[in-house]
């Protein structure tokens, strides 16, 4: 069985909305701000200490198909990142440690732009389901051109104290073709 | 053969001058021209076997995938005859892209723009509104299907061209085919692909990719020292040091057509493995200790019935591990070690697509070998994700660099700057080694960029 579909088997059954402005779905939201601000900070240690130790966290392949098969446009088989909490963590040794981290080294200058925030019950009461809209520009050296990276975000999220611990996280890209020469940055 | 040049480009140069070969330089302006792009597309991808996929993709009949072939898209489906055809994405009508996703299966390939219908193997159905004859009566139906490319399965990997009366496959790999049959055909059932490739825009010519597959052991040193600062190659216990270069010692093989192949010593990781001398080993005991990428020792015994003695001394010696089939393919089997001391193998392809002659399309397939337990497959998808591709960590750097070589090679000045090829070996092939073709050893040279340059420099100065 697959890493995957591990999680399927195990991820918790989704449950009702929590509205807008109901104090857990503001403490999300902020904890989602907060996360936008240390990547794109580059505070990669800190943000690393907001991920769970049972994290799973995957970028599905997209594909270009017919309206009929729209369930088959997303690929989980081969995807663009397929990491859990120790291959992460190796990453951001290999980005903060190194002297040769060179896809983002100078590194990138960010946007997380996150909207479109929906909060799900989960029937774990200390997990919830969130689903989130996601525009990144990415700019590099010199290059006029900015990468623009935009996707949706399905989280999950474990109370942790007054914070919360990133268990899950899907993005769920729109390009088929990424415009952008390498995920060397996290989504 | 190079022929007399006669073409020269519109300021005057003639195209024989942007390879150098007393000097073993290349002219930068190679890297981002685009009327040496123009003709690259006729004179290179119109000439040589250009990668499209592997034949897992496509498995039952009416399976179709949407590939390029250089510029052009091209429709690579499974007829009702089992066999593989690759068909000019093109409506011969009005000239609309008649499959306009990327994968599915279908029996009927149907233009959107005006409904003429075509086969999986590209053959002309028909027309809308038969009766009033749609298609005219100018050409026969014959004479409508899709344009065929000539199509080649190799270890069920599907190779291209448009050259129909050219030379085969086999004629295409020369010598290096006995190296490449090591990785391809070494086992009973194949390789198959772990899902469908991923695929990025790189701001880059397709040549800076293409170049440094034909295998570049340098870049290894700067580009990717991280290896040696952390993680499973680091040189714990050496002082920290991140040098990479005793990795860089082997045997590189290179093809009069381009083909490349870097042998790496695997005689420090048997020995970790085993604990034992390798040169007292048998070739049984080597691959005991250290199958190749992506087998078992249960499946061991099927490298026997497709492999040469000489082809496994290679294999449990100095394997090739990485390289590149011309022009635009890079191939990795490579043994990455891991936190609890084991090894584990991965098999990998790239093409390096052209859109134009500052962007390339980097499609990268995941493979493992049919027979191999889906446990040892997840594992070697996971990890090929992780150091491979879009978000690999070791060609992350790669893909970050080629943009940076083909914006100076639109510089004024810098147009008129050469890369250049000197390093150059001196030694030859190791003393009874068993295969053939332009085989060096010692540490890492130029030779084999050198000759995939000459042999870019061959197609493109040969006579139309």
């Amino acid at each position: 069985m697959s890493a995957a579909q591990q999680v399927a088997e195990n991820a918790p059954v989704i449950g009702n909305p929590i509205p807008v402005g109901a104090e857990i779905y503001n403490r999300i939201v902020g904890f989602l701000y907060q996360e936008a601000t240390l990547l794109d900070t580059i505070r990669l240690k800190e943000w690393g200490a907001t991920l769970a130790p049972d994290l799973v966290y995957t970028v599905p392949l997209r594909q270009t198909r017919p309206m009929s098969q729209q369930a088959q446009s997303v690929i989980r088989t081969v995807q663009h990142y397929h990491d859990n909490y120790r291959s992460i963590m190796g990453r951001i040794m290999r980005l903060t440690e190194t002297r040769s981290a060179w896809a983002e080294d100078p590194p990138s200058r960010t946007r997380r732009m996150v909207s479109n925030v929906q909060v799900f019950a989960t029937d774990r009461p200390d997990e919830f389901a969130v689903v989130s809209y996601l525009l990144l520009t990415r700019s590099r050296f010199d290059f006029p051109d900015m990468d623009v990276i935009s996707g949706e975000r399905n989280d999950l999220l474990r109370v942790d104290g007054e914070g919360f611990k990133l268990v899950r996280r899907e993005v769920i890209l729109d390009q088929a073709v990424l415009g952008t020469p390498n995920l060397a940055i996290f989504l | 053969m190079l022929t007399k040049a006669s073409y020269t480009l519109a300021d005057g140069t003639p195209l024989s001058d942007l390879v150098r070969v007393p000097t073993r330089e290349v002219q930068m302006r190679a890297l981002s021209d685009p009327e040496i792009y123009q003709l690259e597309m006729d004179r290179v991808f119109g000439k040589t076997w250009l990668l499209l996929g592997h034949e897992s993709e496509v498995p039952n009949s009416g399976d179709f995938v949407v590939r390029d072939m250089g510029s052009d898209s091209v429709i690579v489906a499974r007829a009702k005859d089992g066999n593989i055809h690759v068909s000019l994405n093109v409506c011969p009508h009005r000239g609309m892209r008649i499959s306009t996703v990327d994968a599915g299966n279908t029996q009927i390939h149907k233009c959107i723009y005006h409904g003429w219908a075509f086969k999986p193997s590209g053959e002309f159905i028909g027309a809308p509104v038969e009766k009033e004859c749609m298609h005219g009566k100018m050409m026969p139906k014959e004479d409508l299907g899709l344009p065929q490319a000539r199509v080649t399965l190799y270890g069920g990997i599907i190779f291209a061209t448009w050259d129909l009366e050219g030379p085969s496959f086999e004629e295409f790999l020369g010598d290096a085919k006995w190296y490449f049959d090591t990785l391809f055909e070494r086992s009973d059932k194949g390789l198959e692909v772990l899902g469908p490739p991923q695929r990025f825009i790189v701001r880059a010519n397709w040549k800076a990719a293409g170049e440094q597959s034909a295998a570049d052991g340098y870049h290894t040193l700067t580009l990717h020292r991280w290896l040696g600062e952390v993680g499973n190659y680091s040189k714990s216990g050496d002082g920290g040091s991140a040098d990479l270069s005793p990795e860089m010692y082997g045997v590189e093989v290179s093809s009069p057509h381009g083909h490349a192949l870097r042998c790496i010593d695997l005689g420090r990781k048997i020995k970790k493995l085993s604990g034992l001398d390798p040169a007292e080993l048998t070739v049984e005991q080597k691959l005991e200790a250290l199958p190749p990428p992506g087998m078992t020792r249960e499946m061991l015994p099927q490298l026997r019935k497709h492999l040469s003695e000489e082809q496994l001394e290679v294999m449990v010696s100095m394997p090739p591990q990485v390289g590149g089939i011309f022009p635009n393919v890079l191939f990795a089997f490579v043994y990455i070690p891991q936190a609890d001391g084991s090894v584990l193998g991965l098999t990998l392809l790239h093409a390096y697509v052209p859109k134009g002659p500052d962007q390339l399309e980097f499609v990268n397939w995941v493979l493992a070998e049919k027979d191999a337990p889906q446990e040892l497959k997840d594992r070697m998808l996971m990890q090929s994700i992780q150091l491979f591709g879009t978000s690999g960590m070791v060609e992350q750097d790669d893909s970050d660099t080629w943009p940076h070589m083909t914006l100076a090679a639109k510089g004024a000045r810098g147009r008129r700057s050469t890369l250049k090829y000197q390093a150059v070996y001196e030694t030859g092939a190791p003393a009874g080694w068993p295969g053939p073709g332009i085989v060096n050893e010692g540490f890492t040279k130029d030779d084999t960029q050198w000759h995939w340059w000459l042999y870019w420099n061959e197609l493109m100065n040969a006579k139309a």
